[in-house]
């Protein structure tokens, strides 16, 4: 292997790569959907119940409602508004409050809200928004809670965010939509356009155009994934420790991009290949997002040594200790997968040199 | 048009796709996968707030409450109480104390333990506190002065919650449709720039048998998967020939756009942006199933609207050909105009 050929190969695929179509998304798409996720869906997916309130006077109880944590507030003008809202699902509760509501609670007058309830909202949700009205109006009305409540927190266990259950599925997006597919579209076109046979009739080796296809991937990977970790403000007490879990984690997306560019002839191929195996690499990703599927599932996948330690450093402030085990798992992969990348080079008889 | 060359046209397609067995065993698993996806994910919602209680002597106004929002389980011991929080047996635990009624009658505040697992979120524990509070009111006959007049707009859908599964075939579903329009602009593609099709038009075959074979081929493949799917998840139980509508429906807008698509790109991967182009704004519709209310009317100006509202009305509430007619019009209005500029676009590039 000559590194001087690997060098020029990779200056030229990364001189060529920015009028790559997949070059362009594997380093844009992370970036647009990881922004539209962070701030879109990260809120979407909160299970505070919501409360939609129209004020026709000048309550101070939708001020107390603003202010409320355990609730999602949402303010509207008309009653049809509101309606609207309710019957979309905007928001699982609508009161309507009428004019002069403030003094005639103070003054203990029969007063009457008007709620409007989605059907779909949970019974739970329901319960919550009717017992924190009826909290609050008794604090407008000056009524003394008759007990003392006292909260202890028991157990160790941390509740996780959507935005932070989001956060496994847009790093592995980052690492294996680049990672992977630049090496495997690579070479596939390579292949497809006869370029490499070409190339493999001069000094050049199958093995240099691999290398440098390989590390194009690394580098295009881990640098999603670093850009990804410091949008997503996630980068930890450990930032050299991640950088290496993402370097281990972009050498497996690349060798199994190099594996598919050397076991498969052509682009459609590939696609289809990528429509079922794209599932099952972001698999560890989609386990994360819902707690009650047990972990052992997201184990069988190989992904999930990349995406453990991530979490454990990203989110729980892990150091090596913690993560060494999923870490040594991860690079003796990486190291099965050369091995295979290898063989399966050795096989393609076509490009055996 | 001639029907024997379409016929053959269509069997060559097909009989090349199946000849492929690689093509034919990954559509087979993609298909497992999207249906793994599916059982996997929770088939109820949990409506109810499980709640375990420890009180040596029961106050009325909680052994009166039975709402179907509240699991109120009574434990033995305080430790028991602890024990089954930390476990994740409730979302919270409620101690109270012996003297409670004694301290209520006298005007005292007794104190009201509340036991939470670490990993509750706050706006459950605020809810919960807001809870208790409100039953002591209660439990000290102090009324409110509100009067809440409840009107449900809507399906009143309590204890028939939709479980997310459900809410997530319309995506599946569109996902399996969609994806055959890469495969569809893809082969498209590759047999404009290959100049094959240039060399079929030199046959008796004219260009409407062409498009009526690549049509039916890309309508059939797109089509029959999601069919078999909606099949195996028993989304089409309820309202099957409203379900198979839209579908195929959903089929032939696919198509049309593999159509568009193919006009344009030169391969697969020329295809790859064209159909990230279409495909981000056709998904919106899906998220407004998903997160219903996150997104207002624009979003009827999207084709697949139509499609994932009657498949998400068909499948989860039932809704016949009276609720749903004027989205199937609309999408077929949608598919005219789409077809109809996919297949000008095409003729364009084979002059």
């Amino acid at each position: 292997m000559s590194l001087k050929r690997v060098g020029i190969l990779l200056g030229k695929d990364f001189l060529q790569g920015p009028k790559n179509y997949i070059f362009v998304m594997a380093v844009v798409l992370p970036v647009v959907i990881s922004l539209v996720i962070s701030l879109v869906f990260g809120t979407l997916f909160s299970e505070k119940p919501k409360l939609g309130v129209m004020d026709e006077g000048s309550s101070q109880l939708v001020t107390m409602i603003r202010e409320l944590p355990s609730v999602v507030t949402k303010e509207y003008g008309t009653v049809s508004e509101i309606k609207q809202a309710v019957e979309s699902g905007a928001v699982d509760m609508g009161i309507v409050l009428p004019e002069d509501f403030d003094n005639s609670v103070i003054q203990g007058e029969e007063t009457q809200i008007t709620a409007y309830i989605w059907g779909e909202s949970l019974a739970k949700d329901r319960t919550i928004l009717g017992v924190t009205i009826a909290n609050l109006v008794r604090e407008l009305a000056g009524q003394e809670a008759p007990v003392e409540i006292e909260a202890i927190t028991l157990g160790d266990e941390v509740s996780i965010p959507w935005n932070d259950r989001l956060l496994p599925l847009i790093v592995l997006m980052a690492v294996f939509l680049g990672g992977l597919l630049l090496p495997a579209t690579s070479v596939v076109n390579e292949k497809e356009n006869k370029t490499l046979e070409a190339l493999v009739i001069t000094p050049t080796t199958i093995g240099d155009v691999f290398v440098a296809k390989g590390l194009l991937g690394i580098i295009l990977s881990l640098f999603a994934g670093i850009v990804i970790l410091i949008l997503n403000q996630a980068f930890g007490a450990q930032p050299m420790l991640l950088v290496l879990v993402l370097a281990l984690g972009a050498i497996m997306a690349a060798e199994i991009g190099l594996l598919l560019g050397a076991l498969l002839k052509d682009w459609t191929t590939l696609f289809t290949v990528w429509k079922l195996g794209g599932i099952l690499l972001f698999a560890p990703a989609i386990v994360y997002l819902f707690p009650q599927i047990p972990e052992w599932v997201a184990k069988v996948f190989p992904t999930y040594y990349v995406i453990q330690p991530i979490i454990e450093i990203s989110q729980r402030g892990a150091g090596w200790p913690d993560i060494a085990v999923n870490v040594l798992i991860l690079a003796a992969l990486d190291l099965v997968l050369i091995a295979v990348v290898i063989l399966a080079l050795k096989r393609t008889k076509q490009y055996a040199v | 048009m001639n029907l024997r060359i379409i016929g053959a046209l269509i069997s060559k397609d097909f009989s090349l796709f199946f000849r492929n067995r690689f093509f034919a065993l990954m559509t087979v698993f993609a298909l497992i996968t999207y249906l793994t996806i599916y059982f996997v994910m929770p088939s109820s919602v949990d409506e109810s707030l499980k709640i375990g209680l420890y009180a040596p002597v029961m106050p009325p106004v909680f052994e009166q409450l039975q709402e179907e929002s509240l699991e109120i389980e009574v434990v033995e011991s305080d430790e028991a109480l602890r024990e089954a929080v930390t476990e994740g047996q409730y979302v919270a635990g409620v101690a109270l104390p012996a003297d409670i009624m004694e301290r209520f009658m006298l005007g005292q505040k007794p104190q009201i333990t509340l036991y939470f697992a670490s990993d509750t979120p706050e706006e459950l524990k605020d809810a919960v506190v807001v809870l208790i509070r409100e039953l002591a009111y209660l439990q000290t006959g102090q009324p409110l002065a509100i009067e809440m007049s409840e009107e449900i707009l809507g399906p009143d859908m309590l204890g028939m919650q939709i479980p997310p599964r459900d809410r997530l075939r319309p995506l599946l579903v569109f996902f399996i449709l969609i994806i055959e329009t890469m495969g569809l602009a893809t082969l498209i593609g590759e047999e404009v720039g290959r100049r094959t099709i240039q060399a079929l038009l030199v046959t008796p075959m004219t260009v409407k048998d062409l498009f009526a074979a690549k049509g039916i081929m890309g309508i059939s493949l797109a089509f029959g998967q999601a069919a078999l799917f909606m099949a195996i998840v028993g989304g089409i139980s309820g309202q099957p020939l409203v379900i198979l509508a839209a579908l195929l429906l959903g089929a032939v807008l696919v198509t049309g756009i593999g159509f568009l698509i193919g006009s344009v790109a030169k391969d697969m991967m020329s295809a790859m942006p064209w159909f990230l182009v279409a495909l981000i704004p056709l998904l919106i519709p899906t998220v407004s199933v998903m997160f219903p209310g996150l997104i207002t009317g624009w979003v009827k100006v999207i084709p697949s609207y139509y499609l994932v509202d009657t498949l998400h009305r068909a499948a989860n509430f039932g809704a016949g050909w009276g609720d749903v007619w004027q989205s199937l019009l609309m999408l077929l209005g949608f598919n005219v105009v789409i077809v109809w500029i996919g297949i000008t676009a095409l003729r364009r590039k084979f002059r």
